[in-house]
Parts: C-alpha cells; structure tokens; sequence
C-alpha cells in the first residue's frame, strides 16, 4: 500500500469504511475515554510550532503489514502469523489474549476486546458476513480487508486470468476522495503501488526498526519544489 | 460419518432445537417466508443517493442476504431479506466518482438505528415529554388528513406552514406541489448550514444563483477565505477528489492551498500556508489582494467584469484597501498580502473561495462578492482551473408545482406564529429540527409550542420533533426512491434517482407516498394536482423529458430509459459545461460594508465565538450515529463529545488548562464545555463545533456536550435573510474540572523519526 | 547454639507442628479472606472480561505482568542462594535455606500464575502447553512467552524437588513422635525414609546435583522473564542489559523477602536461638552487594539511554526521570538504595531491625522497579499519537493485594505442617562443626545474639 502524505487530508473516510467493512465495534463513551477505543485505521495529527506560524500534518496509519514483524514471533499460540502473500495475518481462533503482540508493535495498530462488542438492535444488521465478529479476550488488526484481497483472487481464478493491477481495493483505499491510497502487489515491479513505492517521496514509517513495513508513505511536496523545478 | 455431514446434520437439527428449546420469548420467531430471491453470501451492489448533506453523492449499496428480525402485520418473526451492508461511492457518478466522505458511509446506521422510529407515533402524554402511543398509519394518516380538510373547509390553508430541510430535485417539486394543491404557503427551508449567501452573491457577480464549482484539479493556485471545502463546505467529496488532483495529480505541477480563518480547520490544516486573519475581514483582504494585483499591473481592473464593478472604488485602484491599511484591519502582514497577491496573479490559473464562517459575518455577502471579484480579476470565473457553475437540472411536475413559490424564511415563520392565536394552526416538519439548529433567541420553540396541530415526517425523535402530536415516520434513505440534482461538484447536469435499496426493515412510509395517500383522502383539486399513485411514478414522469437529452442514458422507449437510468443511479449530461457567467445582476456594494458588526461590547464579551461544522457530526444532523460519535475528530481527535477551542496563552491568561470545564456566554446564554487547547486559533477567538448539545436526540447524542448554536445572536447577513452565526461575542470563565476524550494525545510534535514526512 | 542438644532441638523446631494458638488462627483466617477476595476480583473479571482492569492502548500490560515479574524475581530467594550456599558449603546456611527456598516454591506459584490471570481468554490458557493437541499445531517456539512456560516450569519443578528432597528425614522423625492420623500422614509425606547410610549418601548426592543443576535455571528464568520485553522493539526495553539487570534484582529483592520471612518466623515461632542476628547480617552484607549492583546497573542503563539520545528511548526517560513517573522512580531509587545502603553499610545499624527495614524498602522498590519497567514504555512507544497513560483499576489492585496474602496464607501452612527449618541439617551441623564459625563471621559475633 501507498499513502500519499501530498494528498491525505486526514478526513476520516477510511477510519468509517473500515468499521463498516470490518465489523469494528464501537466501544462507547465510557470505553473510548478508558483509551479503549478502536480504529483499524487512524489519522494521527502532528501539529509544528506556534500561533500564528502553526503546520499542521496527517498521516493515516494502517497496519504497515511488516516483512518482518515484531508482532508475529512473540505470540505464543500462533495467532499472529505472517501469510503466504506477506501479509500479517491475525487468527482470532487462536489468539488466547496475552496482547505481547500489541506490545510489540510499534505502531499500535493491535486492538484488545476488552469486552464483548456490542450492536445495540438492529445495528447488528449491518454486520458484514464476510467479516467475523471477534468477542472478548482477543486481539484484532488490519487485514488489507484480506476477506477482498480474497474475493478478488476467487474471481480472477474463476474467470481463469490473473487479478488485474487496481482490482483489489481494500475499504480504505476504495473509499479515499483525494485518492492518496494505493494498493498493490508489491512483488510486481509493474504495479501502480510498486511505482510509487520507487517514488523519491517515498519513506516508510519507523523504518530504522528494520521492520520492513510494506505501507510506503510518500512525503508531503512542498509548493517551492515546484517552483525551483 | 463424514465430519462435513456430521455438521450439516447438526445444523439443522441445532437451529430447529435451539428455535424450539429456547425459553426465552424473544427467541420463538416466525419465519416469514422471503420476499426477495438473493443468494446467500453473494453481495449485489445497488445504486444510491446520498441524502445527508447538500452535496449529493452518488452511491452503491452492497445488499447481501441476512436474517431480520422485523413486524409484520403486527407481528414479530425473522425475515430473509436482502439487507444493505456497505455505502460506497458510485465510481460512475460525476460529482464523486466512487468516493464518499466518513458521514456518508455512516448514512448506514440511519437504516439500522436501534432509537429509530418504528411505526406511527401519537401524543399521548404533554407536549414535549415524549410519550407516544403507538397507532397504525390508517389511524395517523386520517389524523393529518382530518386537520388538512378542516383547514380547507374553513378557508384557512394560508395557516398551514411546512418546514423542510433544504430540498431539490422532484422531492422539492412534489412538496411545493403538495402545498400548492392545499393552497397553503410554500415550505420554509431551514438548515443551519446553507449556501445561501455564496448563492446569492454568485447571482450577483455572475449570474447563476448557486454555489460555485471549484475546478481545483486545474488549478495551480487556491485561495480559500473560511470555506472548509476538504471538510464539510459545499461538495467536500468532489471537492477533494479534485484538490488530490492538484496536489500530486499532474507530474511536476503541484498547486498551491493558501487559507484565510482565524482557526485551523481541517482544510487550514492541509494547507501551504494558514494565514488567520480577523473575523469578518476576509472580503477586505480579497480586496487588498485585488488592489495589489491592481496596483502592480497584474491585471486590469476590466478583467474582472460585472463582478468588479460591484464594489465600490473597483476603477479607482480600491484606495481603501492598501496592504497597509489592510493589515489594520485584518491582521495580516502588508508584506504577506503583496506576496500572496503576486503568487495568485503569476500562477493562474487561481481560484478563490468563501464559505462558512467568512460569509456567516454580517459582512458575509461582501465578502463573498469580494472574493467573487478577485475571482473574476484573477480570470477563473467560468474557466477551468477555476470556478464553474453547475447547470442543475430542474425537473417539473406539471403546471401546479410551477404555481409553488419560494416559502418565507423560519424568523418569517416565527414571526407569523407569534402575530396572533392560530395564526398557524397546522405544522408540517420534514426532518429539519429548527429548535436545535436555530438560536434560542429564535424562540422557535416557544413558537412551535404555540401550534395547535404538529406533524412530524422525521425518523427520529429530536428537539422538535419532540414536539409534535403525530409522527409518520419516514423510510431511511436506503428504503426509499431517491432523488437529486446537484449544484455543484461537476459542470455536468445530474439528475439522480435510485429505487429502494432493501425492503423497510420497520413499520415505516415513504413521505412522497403519504402526501400522495393524503392528497388522495382529501380529494377534488389536491387529488388532481398530485394524479401519481406513488412516487415512483412521479419519478419516473419528471424523468421522462431527459430521454431526449444527450446523456449518459440512451434509450428507445420510456420504459427502457426509466430501467437503464435507475440501473445507473441518474441521468448525467454527456459534456461538461459550465453555465455562462456576466449575467449578474446585483448593483453597487459600498466599501464600508466590509466592516463586521459584532453582537456583544468587546469590553465585556472579549472573544468572537466562532462555530464550526465538524467533519463527524456535520451541523449535528449526524450526532446519532455511533460511528460518528466515535470516529476521533481529526484536529481535535475528540470522540463522544464538544469542547471548546482556545489558543494555549489565552487559556494560560484565563488559568484554563486542557479538559476544564469552561463556561462560554454571550448575551444570549451560556453553554459550558471542557477545553482542548490547540495552538491553531487565533488568541481572540474561540471555536467550539456545531453538532453536540442535543437534548433528544436518541441514547447515543442526548445530554452529550455543548450547542453553541444555542447561544448564538439572531443577527442576519447584511443584504441576505441569513443568519450570521460567527458574529456574536463571548466571555469565556473556567467553572471546573471537566472531562474531555482524545483519541490521540495532544499538543505532540512528530518524533524527530518521522518529522522529515 | 552449641548448648542446644539433639532433643531441645526437636521440641523447638517441631513445636510449631503441634498446636495452634487463637491469634494463628486469626491471622490465618484474615490472609485466607483476602486471598479469597482475589479469588473473586479474578472470577469477576473472568466473568466480565479484561475491562475491569484499567490496561487500555496502548498500555496492554500493566498491574498483573508487573506482579509476574516481581514474584518471579522473588523466587530467586531461596533456591538459587540456598544452592550457592550449600556449594560453597557456608555451614550458617542451615537454618536459612528451607524458608528460603519455600519462598521460592511458593513465589514462583503464585509468579506463574499472572500470564494466566492477565489472558484474555484464561480459560484457554493451556494452548500454550506443548501436546499433541487436535488443533494440530504446536505453541510458537519463537515466543518469549514459550520459553517462559518451560523456564517456569523446569524451576518450579527442580525447586519443589530441592525443598522436598531434604525435607523427607524431617517427615519421617515427626512420623516417628507422633501418633494417630497424623503417624500415617507423615508416614505418607517421608516416602519411606527409614535413615539408613544409604538413603543419607543419596540423599546427599542428589542434593549436591540438585545445587548445581538449579543454579543455571534459576538464572536462566529471570533472563527469560526479562526477554519478555528485551525481545520487543519498545523503547526502553530493547536493551542486552536487561538479562543480568533482572537476574540482579530477582535475587536482590529475594534476598529482601528472606530475610523478612526469617524475621517473621523468628518473631512468631520463637525460634530467636536459631535465626541468629549473624543470619541476617550475613544476609545483610549480601543484600548490600545487590544493592550496589542493582544501582550499578540501573546507573549503566540509563546513562546509556541518555548518553545516546534516541528520540523515541528519550520520550520513554524523561517521563520517568522529571515527568509524570519521576515520583515513583525516585521513591524506587530511596527504597531500593539509598535506604538500603546507609543501614546495610553501616555496621551497626546492621542489625535484625536495620536489616529488616532495608529489606522492606528493597521489597517495595523493587515492585516499582518492575511497574516502571513496564508502564511508561508501553505508554510512549515511538509515535506520540498514540502515547498513553494507566491507572490501575480496584480489581488488579485487589489481585495484588491477595497474592501476598497468599504466600503468607501459603507460608503460614506450610510451617504448620513442616518444619520450617530443616531439623536433621541443624542437628548434623551441631555434630560435625561444633564450635566451628560460620564462613563470613568472626568466633565472636556467634554468640552475641
């Protein structure tokens, strides 16, 4: 995935499609002011300096989805595993809860039921039966909407091709308007997000960890560096 | 056994049992046998309107197959019925080409909300307490048709008054017909937020009486004086498809945003450079640029037009607006003002654009017209690059809806209520809740009070739906035929429909239908007025003169256009093109009109309240859906609450500190809130966000933070019937401890790690 | 010590086997109350879920991992320092070294059972057992939380082993002057010990393996206890020195808990003839090594965390040298150093009482040694957004609480039925060192007590 910093106006759009492709619950006022709130996908803000001269920053930060993942070698039960395609799966069958893998993400992305989740009737409707609900006591993550990444493949097995570049979008990225998400097969060098992650923006979040995160971020432009080109 | 069977088995026999077995009553459900044929687990994609904001969005619903609980005919069982899942932008529609901003993907939870209206409501306890009784909608349409034909055969429809939200399309046409029929006056709009003033001052400059399009894609250079055009202002999805466009959408060429507010918004916060400026002061800054542009031979004062001309001492060089003395009055470095004038004038195309709290002074219309000439000066009226005018679409219904005028304004309304006993003795409420949105200096809801007879068509139980005597609940957006005609967003003409997206999963009516059903009870003229059984078939005749325009539908017979333009969501026109501007029509605006008259001495009152549209909540319309409640606002990162906004030394000087709880008066009231101290506001100012504060407003938003709307002075826009709502003065006193959620910690600087992004 | 004969020694020691007074009681029934209470915050929060805990993000540990840590790092009291005595053959250990390793016995129970009480799902915490198991996948060996389970498991296992060993010619001499129900259960508890030349020489044989053995794994345990986080990518605990740091301060605060229980023990069971105040001056002086050391080490790290100057490691520092955590901090430096240090340093305020208060400010600093550890890095990893804050909710505290309720309930039970000082090992002491001083001591200093 690719995020471009230029773009992102940090309104949000992906935080709500995200709970409403992934089942996310909403935890409530007293959960939320317990620091227990839970958003796959967040918009942090950065502001620099001081009235009047004040810079303001958004950087949305998904799951980065590590090569080498922090998270994957302390859990214990395996429930945090790295796929076939790269991507850090979470099982939540098997999480037992120990949390060690929110812990050792640097991103906190890795969320903790602390109860079960509730949807007040007949929110429950809305529930996506891709999307398995999680209950209390288990960690739950970004998937890169993995239950689309699958669909895609099924449909492109079906109609015997290969999944076109841009077919697979996760929530996030289907739903961005200034469409500074996107999302690919980094394996392909052909790839719109492979092109861009050769960007000379491109950074990638806490990369001196050697985490090898797989969201590449592409720095915000500045006019000037239009005018002096 | 096979394991696989072993489960099949078990499955049937464990459904049945558990059906049976379970001694709880809520558990013993009916199966209603399934209305639609849908596969299980296979979604279908339907297309949508977005009906929760003025920019009109195009959707898809994914409607899979799920298991209702639902009544029937009085009785509760499960139902297999196809069930909307996920909103989406519809890829194909011009205005946000398959994107949708955060609130409109939670238009989900209107459908689904647990404190959603279910079937039709009578008073059964005092007005205002909110007990209802439940009654069938034979009973409750009789209702409202007995108060209607009483009117009538007294001769008193002129005492019949309809409040709407701002409406377009056929919706707007069937009510103004529905009224027209009555013979009652047309339908006062009313909403907190409307584009009235841009509106009107585009009418003057330009001609067309609507908000600008703004070709941001093309542009090169924005200047934005207060419109949150990322966040909330006009068509925010459009609008920031096309600023992504400008900001990393063209190799080698990125645009540059300059905004003009004295606090960070989320569009301030995207910008190259955030200059606040005093409130009310951005049309003498636009002028001020202008008279740079004008001064240093950028370009000719002739470029600009009728726009130009409007404003008084446009030929002589606007003498009253040197950088010098514009820095007096706005508080923006000269030297800032000739730099950005330059940049403006040498990187066109440029646009300039004002909105909310720049035209909600009581200098908002000059500063609209302002900006309008510096538009116009800086050669984008009407260009690409710059700003278009949209050629909405009007569809008709027929002779008797042209007969339907303009309604009053609500203070108009209010006026009227209060001039003598019965002056209205009927009240039509569609959705609008006045008694949140409008001042309590208002007194709407003492006005409200004093009709003899309220209706509500709303969905939910708010602050004036409240008070209604009967309540015939509308279906959610996802259950009805839809309609709209965009303004603005795309140069094309749109005309959308969408059919419902899923059955009504409560005991609910389409208003277009009950009006019908009504007209029908009443008979003779109102009947004949309205001859379509339901609103579909109204739909389907104002859609009907389209076939013959070239478009995005083409289609033989009438039948097949109507399938094929519901299939696509709408009808679009095939070109963009802009309407032409120069027909404007308003005449000379005096210089002194720049000048912001403010409710409130600054001795006692010493800092302007600046109310603020959030991007969850919007003007609070939305504060009832969880997501919105949760989903962290991005400055403040606040969830489940207000709060007010102060600069970190004014709170210092006050002796406020993050989270306390502070008392914010005007001369109208007081409202009190925790504050967040962010560096981005100027010292004089405080903001607090529009949206929270409701006192009933379902179990997610009641009792839950500040209206600052509240509080506000009934003054207007000069020049316009608009409410200037960031022209009242406020004193500002910590009263306690308080209680304030962030989603993220404040105030930090990015770690050295990350800062280079 | 030399006047006391074989038989004195037998009514002292096993005294406290034979009766109970009204105020044991009384305390007995209050730890068992409280133990209780805790028993009932967890069902509670087992019943309820996670959430009655004050942990949020991103501080996903908090009271309970700070307890694991902390019991532990106690455990290290008896095992490991009663092996190393026993090698080094310091004869002053005879009394010292069963209550010290029942400590450890009972700390590491109580230790072990945190990671289980801070699950999400506790009830499946067995998934963390390597068997052949339907779900047809073994635990990750790659998880600090795996090799947890087995260091855990292998030192609770050869700590039982060290107590019960040299416990069994003590069963079988309290079977020999008993009668009734109580003959047969000791009959049962000595497992056949009937005293022959044989038995002794295997006995001593398997003590000495066991000694050996039991050091590398009492080590090895606190270094993986402190991989736990030394593994993780966090500011503040990616660091090579944190595995001698922990090991220094389990058995720091060890030593403290031992020579509490001894103090205890010597106050309640009346054995002021054979805890002697050289015991616990002796104790003392190693209490004070570890004090130097553990500031030695908690100097090393965090002049080094300074020194480099990280940006992400310094918002983890200074929080807790100036900001929100310095109070607890500097409260874990007083408690665990310059308290500790002046009184163990001093000779003669190293007395019973010097020792005994050092020891408490030791037990106490540790605790937060272990909190600061944990909470302030989890509460400001890398970037600020997401920093946070935690404020333990009643449940953990009411957890915490109950735990030392438990190993007091736990050790007032065990020397109910047990000798607490090992019978047969004083006795042999009195026949084979008579009039021998204790390794660290001059002649004098035996009987000024």
């Amino acid at each position: 995935m690719v995020i471009d910093l230029d773009r992102c106006t940090g309104c949000e759009a992906c935080v709500v499609a995200c709970h409403a492709e992934n089942n996310i619950a909403t935890v409530g006022e007293d959960q939320a002011a317990r620091a227990r709130a839970m958003h796959w996908i967040r918009v942090e803000r950065y502001y620099e300096g001081e009235f009047p001269n004040v810079k303001t920053k958004f950087m949305p930060v998904p799951c980065q989805q590590c090569g080498a993942a922090p998270c994957e070698p302390v859990c214990p039960t395996f429930a945090s595993y790295h796929t076939i395609e790269g991507l850090n799966g979470q099982v939540y069958n098997r999480c037992i809860g120990t949390r060690y893998c929110a812990n050792a993400c640097p991103y906190n992305t890795r969320f903790f039921n602390f109860y079960n989740p509730v949807w007040d009737k007949p929110l429950d409707l809305q529930l996506n039966p891709d999307v398995s609900v999680r209950s209390e006591g288990i960690m739950e993550k970004c998937t890169f909407c993995v239950q689309r990444i699958k669909a895609g493949e099924v449909q492109a097995a079906a109609e015997k091709r290969l999944v076109k570049d841009g077919e697979i979008q996760p929530a996030c990225v289907q739903s961005c308007p200034t469409q500074a998400m996107v999302f690919g097969d980094l394996s392909d060098p052909e790839s719109e997000a492979s092109r861009l992650a050769r960007s000379n923006r491109a950074t990638r979040l806490l990369d001196e960890l050697g985490t090898f995160p797989k969201v590449t971020y592409l720095q915000r432009g500045s006019w000037h560096d239009n005018e002096n080109a | 056994m096979e394991r696989r069977d072993f489960l099949k088995i078990s499955a049937l026999s464990g459904a049945a049992a558990a059906l049976d077995a379970c001694g709880n009553p809520e558990h013993q459900l009916i199966r209603f046998i399934p209305e639609e044929d849908l596969t299980p687990g296979i979604a279908t994609w339907k297309p949508s309107v977005c009906t929760l904001c003025p920019a009109g969005c195009g959707m898809l619903v994914r409607v899979m197959q799920g298991d209702a609980e639902v009544v029937r005919k009085g009785q509760l069982g499960l139902l297999k019925m196809g069930l909307a899942k996920k909103l989406e932008g519809n890829p194909a529609h011009p205005v946000n080409e398959g994107k949708l901003c955060p609130r409109g993907q939670a238009g989900l939870q209107v459908t689904y909300h647990p404190d959603r209206i279910r079937t039709p409501l009578v008073r059964s306890g005092p007005r205002g307490s909110g007990q209802f009784k439940e009654v069938t909608w034979d009973e409750a349409t009789k209702q409202l048709a007995g108060q209607l034909s009483a009117l009538a055969s007294g001769k008193q429809q002129d005492r019949l008054a309809m409040v709407v939200p701002p409406l377009r399309g056929v919706k707007k046409s069937l009510l103004g017909a529905f009224a027209a029929a009555l013979k009652a006056p047309a339908p006062v709009e009313f909403a907190f937020l409307d584009g009235g003033v841009v509106a009107a001052a585009d009418a003057a400059s330009f001609g067309p009486a609507e908000p600008p399009t703004a070709d941001l894609g093309h542009s090169n250079y924005v200047l934005s004086f207060g419109a949150d055009f990322l966040g909330t202002w006009n068509s925010p999805v459009a609008q920031s498809l096309a600023y992504g466009r400008m900001r990393a959408g063209r190799p080698g060429k990125r645009g540059k945003l300059v905004h003009f507010e004295p606090r960070i918004s989320l569009t301030a916060g995207n910008a190259d450079e955030w200059i606040p400026c005093r409130p009310g002061t951005e049309g003498a800054l636009a002028l001020s640029l202008c008279h740079v542009i004008l001064r240093d031979k950028l370009a000719p004062a002739a470029d600009a037009g009728h726009a130009g001309t409007l404003i008084e001492g446009w030929a002589q060089g606007l003498p009253d607006f040197d950088p010098e003395k514009a820095e007096q009055q706005t508080g923006v470095p000269a030297a800032t003002i000739v730099r950005i004038a330059h940049e403006a004038a040498t990187h066109q195309p440029a646009v300039a654009l004002a909105g909310d709290s720049a035209t909600a002074h009581t200098s908002g219309l000059f500063n609209a017209l302002a900006v309008n000439a510096l538009n116009a000066l800086l050669g984008s009226a009407g260009k690409p690059g710059g700003i278009l005018f949209t050629p909405a679409w009007t569809p008709s219904l027929g002779k008797t809806a042209e007969k339907s005028q303009a309604g009053g304004t609500l203070p108009a309304l209010v006026k009227r209520i209060q001039s003598g006993p019965d002056a209205v003795k009927a009240l039509l409420l569609f959705g609008a809740n006045p008694v949140f949105a409008a001042p309590a200096a208002m007194q709407v809801r003492e006005a409200l009070e004093k009709v003899p007879f309220i209706a509500s068509f709303g969905s939910f139980i708010d602050e004036t739906s409240i008070l209604a005597d009967v309540i015939l609940p509308d279906h959610s957006p996802l259950e009805s035929w839809l309609d709209d005609a965009p303004v603005s967003g795309t140069a094309r003409t749109v005309a959308k429909v969408a059919a419902p997206a899923m059955e009504p999963v409560h005991n609910t009516r389409g208003t277009p239908d009950v009006l019908l059903d009504v007209a029908h009870q009443l008979g003779g003229e109102a009947a004949t007025a309205l001859p379509w059984k339901s609103y579909d078939e109204a739909l389907k005749a104002a859609f009907a003169p389209l076939q013959h325009e070239k478009g995005s539908v083409s289609a033989t017979d009438p039948d097949e256009f109507w399938s094929k333009v519901r299939e696509q969501g709408g009808w679009w026109s095939a070109e963009e093109k802009s309407l032409p501007v120069g027909g404007g029509k308003g005449s000379g605006v005096a210089a002194t009109a720049a000048a912001p008259a403010f409710d409130g001495g600054a001795d006692a009152y010493a800092f302007h309240l600046l109310p603020f549209a959030t991007q969850m909540q919007y003007d609070g319309s939305l504060a009832h859906l969880p997501w919105m409640q949760e989903a962290p606002d991005p400055l403040s990162t606040v969830m489940w609450g207000s709060w007010v906004e102060l600069n970190p030394a004014t709170a210092k000087k006050l002796g406020i500190e993050q989270g306390n709880l502070v008392e914010v008066a005007s001369q109208h009231g007081s409202v009190r809130a925790p504050a967040l101290l962010a560096p981005g506001i100027a010292p004089d100012v405080v903001a607090m966000p529009v949206g929270q504060g409701h006192e009933s407003f379902t179990r997610y938003a009641s009792e839950r933070g500040a209206n600052p709307i509240a509080i506000l002075a009934p003054m207007t826009v000069t020049g316009t019937d608009a409410l200037a709502w960031a022209a009242t003065r406020v004193k500002v006193a910590r009263v306690g401890e308080g209680k304030i959620i962030l989603f993220g910690a404040r105030l930090h600087e990015m770690p050295e790690d990350v800062k280079h992004r | 010590m030399t006047t006391k004969t074989p038989e004195q020694i037998n009514e002292d020691l096993l005294r406290p086997l034979e009766g109970t007074s009204p105020r044991y009681l009384a305390a007995l029934t209050f730890f068992v109350l409280v133990v209780l209470a805790g028993a009932a915050a967890f069902l509670h929060q087992v019943y309820a879920g996670l959430g009655v805990t004050g942990l949020n993000r991103p501080v996903f540990w908090g009271f309970y991992i700070t307890d694991f840590v902390f019991w532990i790092g106690l455990s290290h009291a008896g095992t490991l320092i009663s092996a190393i005595l026993r090698l080094s053959n310091a004869t002053w250990r005879r009394p010292v070294t069963r209550c010290a390793e029942v400590i450890t016995v009972f700390a590491l129970s109580i230790g072990a059972m945190f990671p289980v009480v801070h699950l999400g799902r506790p009830w499946l915490a067995f998934w963390l057992f390597p068997y052949p198991s339907e779900r047809g996948i073994w635990p990750n060996i790659r998880s600090p939380l795996l090799w947890d389970f087995f260091a855990i498991n292998t030192y609770l296992l050869g700590s039982v082993t060290f107590l019960v060993l040299p416990i069994l010619p003590d069963m079988a001499l309290v079977r020999d002057r008993t009668t009734g129900w109580k003959k047969k259960l000791y009959h049962v508890l000595s497992l056949g010990w009937t005293g022959t030349p044989r038995q002794w020489s295997r006995l001593e044989m398997a003590m000495r393996i066991m000694a050996v053995a039991v050091i590398p794994v009492a080590v090895s345990v606190h270094s993986i206890v402190s991989w736990d986080f030394a593994m993780a990518p966090v500011p503040g605990w990616h660091s090579t020195i944190f595995a001698p740091y922990f090991v220094c301060g389990a058995i720091f605060s060890g030593i403290a808990a031992l020579i509490i229980a001894m103090a205890l023990l010597r106050k309640f069971l009346h054995l002021e003839d054979y805890l002697l105040r050289i015991h616990f001056e002796n104790l003392g002086k190693l209490l004070l090594v570890m004090s130097l050391l553990w500031f030695y080490f908690v100097f090393a790290e965090r002049l080094t965390t300074w020194y480099g100057n990280g940006s992400s490691e310094m918002a983890v520092f200074w929080p807790t040298q100036s900001g929100s955590y310095a109070p607890l901090f500097w409260a874990m430096v007083v408690c665990n150093f310059v308290i500790p240090f002046p009184i163990l340093a001093i000779k003669k305020l190293r007395t019973i009482a010097g020792t005994v208060v050092a020891s408490i400010g030791v037990v106490i600093g540790m605790w937060l040694e272990r909190f600061l550890i944990i909470v302030p890095s989890l509460s400001h990893k890398y970037l600020p957004y997401s920093y946070g804050s935690y404020r333990p909710s009643f449940t953990e505290i009411i957890i915490t609480v109950a735990t030392f309720a438990g190993l007091a309930m736990l050790y007032m039970l065990f020397s109910k039925i047990i000798p607490i000082i090992s019978v047969w090992e004083l006795k042999a002491g009195e026949v084979t060192e008579t009039a021998t001083a204790p390794a660290l001591a001059r002649p004098e200093q035996v009987r000024a007590d």
